[in-house]
C-alpha cells in the first residue's frame, strides 16, 4: 500500500479545516482513499491548528505518523511541525509570511510559492491563499487538475461563475509554479466512495435504524451528532437542543416510553449528568440509546483531544444493578452498522444502550466503501398492541427470559405506570407501603431477578458479545477496543510486512461479554493490550471476565491519537521485554 | 381474538389507594385532576400523568391512565419527551415545590419558554414532606424546619413570577381547600394549548404547622369577578408578586395570566407530518439521498 500524509497548519480562522475538507473531496473524487484528522484547541481565533489528510491507494487505518507534505501557513507551523516531518518531506510556504530558516534544508524539499500574492491578485481575498496551497499539493501527489475543477464547480457554482473561476485560476497558478512537480506516485481507482466522520456515520446509522428523537446539549466531541440531527430535522427525526444533559436524557427516556426510538448524546462531562437518568431507564426498562464520545479527562480535561478512559465509567455508572449494553464501534463503517442495530437491541431487551465513541472516531474522516442499507432491519421486540385478555396489563410481567411485554401510550387497554421505584408486575409500587413485608420482599427479589435475567437472554440470543480475531495463527496478538482498533490493525500489517507475526483481537461490544468464548479466544496467547488510557481499562474488564491478566501493555494518555507506525515501534520494544 | 375495549366506561381510578397522610392537601389535588379529566371526557389511554419524587409523586399511581413516576426534579423533561413523541397524548405533570421549584427549577423556565403543550400542577406545601420536614424553596423567611431550626434566612422563590417571566402561557394558582375552583383551574389548564402551570397550595398537615388550611383560607381571595386582566403580563406579575412578602395578608387564587402562542410541536419541523410515534421508519431511498451528501 502507498500513502501520503499532507498536513495543513496555521491558526484558527485561517481556513485550515475547510482546506483539508476541499483536499479530501478532490482526492476522494480521484478514487483515492482518504483519512482526515484535525488537531485543534478550544479557541475560536488564533492558537495552532492543523488538519492532516492522508491519501492512500488502499484503505487507510490512521492519519499517519509523519508528514510527507507540510503546508505551513504561519511561522508557528514551521516551529511546531518540523519534528513531525518525514525524510524527504515537501514544505510548502509563502516566503512573504514564513521563513524556513529553522528547517535544515538537507533532506527536505522547501517549496516557496507566493500564495498570498497569487490569491490577492486574482480574487482580492487573502484567505484564498489556501486554495493556492491545495493546488500545489495536488500536483505533488499527481492528482489530475480536471478533478479539482469539477469539485470546485460542484461546490461553488451556486455562488456564481466568478467564484468558480477564481478558485480554478488561483489553484492552477500554484499547480504550475516553478519547483512544483509530481513526487508521490499514488493512483486511485474509479470508485466513488463516501467520505465522512464517525459522528456522521453514526448519525446516519441511527437514523436508518429508526431513530426519531435526538436530544442533546452541545459538547465536544459529540456535537457533530447534534449538528447532523439538527440539519436533518426535515427528514422525519425530531432534534431537541436541551437546557442541560439532565433534560436531554430524561426527554429521550420520555420519548422512548411514548414509543419512539429515542437517543441522547454527549461527552463524559455531560454523561456524568445523565447517570441518574440512565439508572431510571434501567429500572423502568426503557429502550434508550446514549452516545458518549470521550475526550481527554478528568473534568474538563483536554476538550479537543482524544482518550478512551470512560469505559469503566459507562459500564458501572449509576446506583444499583441493571442490564445495559455497552458498545464501542471500531471504525467509521462500524459507526454506521452499530448505529443501525442498537435500537433493535435496546427494544429487544428493553434496556439502555451506551455507544462509546471518542474524539478520534467522532471527528476523523475516512473513506467508506459502501454502507449496506439492505442489512438494516427493524425489530421492536415484545411490543404488544392490544389487550386480548381483558385483564389489567402487566407491563412488568415476570417472564422466563426476563423480557416483559411493552405497550405504547395511547393504546387502549394496555395502560401502565412506569415507576423509578421498585414495583410489581403492574408497575404498582413496592417501595412506599410494602417494602419489608414478606410478600413484597419476594416481589422485589423476583422483579430484580427478572430484570437481571435479560443479560443471560441477550448472551444466549445475540452473537455480538464476543471479540473478533484477525490472523488467528499469529505469534503475538494486540488486544484493543473501539477507535484504537484500526491503527492497531495497521500496526499489525506493518509488522507482518517486515516478517513479524502479529494478530489483532478487538472488542466492539464490551458489555455484556460472553466470558467463555472470550476466554477461549484469549487463553494461551501472547497478548499486548493497547488502549488510550492510564489504567488499562479493557484489560481490567478482561481480567474480571476471564481471569486472564494481560501484563504487556501499550497505554497512551497524552491526548494524541495513535498511529499504526508508532504502535508498530512500541510493539517491538514490548516484544523485546515481553513479560 | 378481538381486542376488548376496556375504555367503554371511563374509570380513571386505579385500585391503588392514595398513600398521603390523612388530611394532606394532595387528596384534594387528586380529586381535582380526576374531576377535570372526567369533565373533559378524556380517553384514559390518551392521558399520561408524569410525576417526579416526593409526596406528590404518588399521583400517577392512583390513576388508571398511562404514566411515569420519574426522578426528582425531572418530570418536566420526561413529560416533554412524551409530548414531543406523541402530541395526541394529554400530558399532565404532577409535582411538588421541592421537585419543581428546587432541584428541577431550570426545566420550569425552559418548558415555559418552549410553550410545550403540557399541564404542570405543583402541590406547593412550602416544606419537604417525604424527607420529613426540611425547608423548601418556597419556605418563608423565619420558617423553622428541621434544616432551619433557627429560622430560614433565604427569600422564598416566587414560582409564578418565574413562570410568567419565562413565557408560560397559562399561569394559575389554586388552593386545595377550594376543590371546585381548583378543578376548574386544572381543567382550563388542560384545555389550554401550551404550557400551563397551576401552583396549588396543598397544605402539609404533618410537617408544616404554619401554612395550614386555616392560614390559607383566611388569606386567599378569588380573582374571578375582579377586574384583573388575564391578558396583561404586567398586571399578572403584580398579582403573582402580591405573595412576595412573608406577612401575606391577601393571596390571589385563580387565573393570573393567559396568552395564545403557538405550541412547540405546532412549529416543530419533524412533527409537521403528525405525531412522531405514528410516522413510518425512514425509507431506504431517503437514507440513500442523505448519503449522497457525503460523496
Amino acid at each position: 500500500m502507498k500513502s501520503v500524509s499532507i498536513r495543513i497548519a496555521g491558526a484558527n480562522g485561517d481556513g485550515v479545516e475547510s482546506s483539508g475538507a476541499l483536499l479530501m473531496k478532490v482526492a476522494s473524487k480521484s478514487g483515492l482513499h482518504v483519512f482526515g484528522y484535525r488537531g485543534y484547541q478550544s479557541i475560536i481565533r488564533g492558537g495552532h491548528v492543523w488538519y492532516q489528510v492522508r491519501l492512500g491507494d488502499e484503505k487507510l487505518s490512521s492519519h499517519g505518523e509523519k508528514i510527507d507534505i507540510l503546508i505551513a501557513l504561519n511561522q508557528d507551523s514551521i516551529k511546531n511541525q518540523k519534528s513531525h516531518l518525514n525524510d524527504g518531506a515537501v514544505v510548502i510556504f509563502d516566503p512573504s509570511k514564513v521563513s524556513a530558516s529553522e528547517i535544515d534544508g538537507k533532506g527536505f524539499r522547501l517549496v516557496q510559492i507566493p500564495l498570498l500574492d497569487i490569491a490577492i491578485k486574482v480574487s482580492g481575498d487573502p484567505i484564498m491563499r489556501n486554495v493556492a496551497a491545495i493546488g500545489a499539493a495536488l500536483r505533488f501527489v499527481g492528482i489530475d487538475f480536471e478533478i479539482f475543477k469539477t469539485v470546485v464547480r460542484d461546490m461553488w457554482l451556486r455562488k456564481g461563475e466568478k467564484v468558480v473561476d477564481n478558485n480554478v485560476n488561483i489553484a492552477m497558478q500554484a499547480y504550475r509554479y516553478q519547483g512544483v512537480s509530481t513526487l508521490f506516485d499514488i493512483k486511485g481507482d474509479d470508485k466513488q466512495r463516501y467520505a465522512m466522520d464517525g459522528n456522521t456515520a453514526f448519525s446516519i446509522g441511527t437514523f436508518a435504524g429508526g431513530c426519531k428523537f435526538y436530544a442533546a446539549y452541545p459538547m465536544t466531541p459529540a456535537s457533530g451528532i447534534l449538528h447532523w440531527y439538527a440539519a436533518h430535522q426535515n427528514k422525519g427525526a425530531l432534534f431537541k437542543q436541551t437546557e442541560d444533559e439532565l433534560a436531554a436524557v430524561n426527554m429521550a427516556i420520555g420519548a422512548a416510553t411514548a414509543g419512539v426510538r429515542a437517543m441522547c448524546g454527549t461527552s463524559g462531562g455531560g454523561f456524568s449528568l445523565m447517570v441518574e437518568g440512565l439508572g431510571m431507564a434501567g429500572m423502568i426498562e426503557t429502550p434508550v440509546v446514549i452516545a458518549e464520545s470521550q475526550r481527554t479527562g478528568p473534568s474538563t480535561g483536554l476538550p479537543t483531544k482524544t482518550e478512551q478512559a470512560d469505559l469503566l465509567f459507562v459500564m458501572h455508572a449509576s446506583q444499583g444493578e441493571f442490564p445495559r449494553i455497552v458498545v464501542a464501534p471500531r471504525s467509521i463503517q462500524e459507526c454506521f452498522t452499530v448505529g443501525s442495530e442498537v435500537f433493535n437491541l435496546a427494544e429487544r431487551y428493553q434496556c439502555p444502550v451506551i455507544v462509546l465513541l471518542d474524539l478520534y472516531l467522532s471527528e476523523r474522516v475516512e473513506s467508506v466503501d459502501g454502507l449496506d442499507l439492505d442489512s438494516v432491519t427493524i425489530d421492536r421486540g415484545k411490543l404488544v398492541t392490544e389487550n386480548t385478555t381483558g385483564e389489567r396489563f402487566k407491563r412488568y410481567e415476570i417472564t422466563e427470559d426476563g423480557i416483559s411485554p411493552r405497550s405504547i401510550p395511547g393504546t387502549p387497554g394496555l395502560e401502565f405506570i412506569a415507576p423509578s421505584d421498585e414495583h410489581d408486575e403492574y408497575g404498582d409500587l413496592v417501595s412506599d407501603m410494602y417494602s419489608g413485608i414478606d410478600e413484597y420482599v419476594e416481589i422485589r427479589r423476583q422483579m430484580h431477578s427478572k430484570r437481571m435475567r435479560k443479560i443471560e437472554t441477550m448472551l444466549k440470543n445475540e452473537k455480538v458479545f464476543t471479540p473478533e480475531i484477525d490472523n488467528p495463527s499469529a505469534e503475538y496478538f494486540f488486544v484493543t477496543f473501539g477507535s484504537t482498533t484500526e491503527p492497531v490493525q495497521e500496526a499489525a500489517r506493518v509488522l507482518n510486512e517486515s516478517g513479524k507475526s502479529f494478530g489483532v483481537i478487538s472488542f466492539s461490544y464490551i458489555m455484556p461479554l460472553d466470558k467463555e468464548k472470550t476466554r477461549r479466544m484469549l487463553e494461551n496467547k501472547k497478548l499486548i493490550d493497547v488502549e488510550c488510557n492510564y489504567t488499562a481499562q479493557l484489560a481490567q474488564v478482561i481480567m474480571a471476565n476471564t481471569g486472564i491478566d494481560i501484563k504487556n501493555r501499550i497505554l497512551k494518555f497524552d491526548g494524541e491519537a495513535v498511529t499504526g507506525t508508532e504502535l508498530a515501534r512500541l510493539a517491538m520494544e514490548t516484544v523485546k521485554n515481553f513479560k | 381474538m378481538a381486542a376488548i375495549n376496556t375504555n367503554a366506561k371511563p374509570n380513571y381510578s386505579s385500585k391503588n389507594k392514595p398513600v398521603w397522610c390523612p388530611g394532606c392537601g394532595d387528596f384534594g389535588v387528586h380529586a381535582g385532576i380526576l374531576k377535570a379529566i372526567t369533565e373533559l371526557g378524556l380517553d384514559r389511554s390518551k392521558v399520561a400523568i408524569v410525576s417526579g419524587i416526593g409526596c406528590s409523586s404518588a399521583m400517577p399511581h392512583v390513576f388508571s391512565t398511562y404514566g411515569v413516576h420519574s426522578l426528582h426534579g425531572r418530570l418536566l423533561p420526561v413529560a416533554t419527551g412524551m409530548k414531543l413523541a406523541n402530541e395526541e397524548l394529554t400530558v399532565i405533570g404532577a409535582g411538588g415545590d421541592g421537585d419543581g421549584y428546587g432541584i428541577g427549577v431550570g426545566h420550569l423556565i425552559h418548558s415555559a419558554r418552549r410553550n410545550i403543550d403540557i399541564t404542570y400542577i405543583v402541590m406547593n406545601n412550602e416544606i419537604y414532606g417525604l424527607t420529613t420536614g426540611q425547608a423548601s424553596p418556597t419556605s418563608f423567611v423565619g420558617a423553622k424546619t428541621k434544616s432551619t431550626p433557627f429560622g430560614s434566612i433565604e427569600t422564598p422563590e416566587n414560582p409564578l413570577a418565574v413562570a410568567i417571566s419565562a413565557g408560560a402561557t397559562y399561569v394559575a394558582r389554586a388552593f386545595s381547600g377550594e376543590p371546585v375552583h381548583m378543578a376548574e383551574m386544572i381543567k382550563n389548564g388542560i384545555a389550554h394549548k401550551g404550557f400551563s402551570i397551576i401552583d396549588v397550595f396543598s397544605p402539609c398537615v404533618t410537617f408544616n404547622d404554619f401554612n395550614t388550611y386555616e392560614w390559607y383560607r383566611s388569606r386567599v381571595y378569588k380573582l374571578d369577578g375582579t377586574e384583573h386582566d388575564t391578558g396583561n403580563k404586567v398586571k399578572a406579575f403584580e398579582k403573582a408578586t402580591e405573595t412576595d412578602t412573608n406577612g401575606w395578608s391577601k393571596v390571589p387564587i385563580g387565573l393570573l395570566y393567559r396568552e395564545s402562542r403557538p405550541t412547540y410541536s405546532s412549529m416543530d419541523i419533524a412533527s409537521k407530518n403528525g405525531p412522531l410515534v405514528k410516522q413510518a421508519m425512514p425509507s431506504k431511498d431517503v437514507v440513500k439521498g442523505i448519503l449522497e451528501e457525503y460523496r
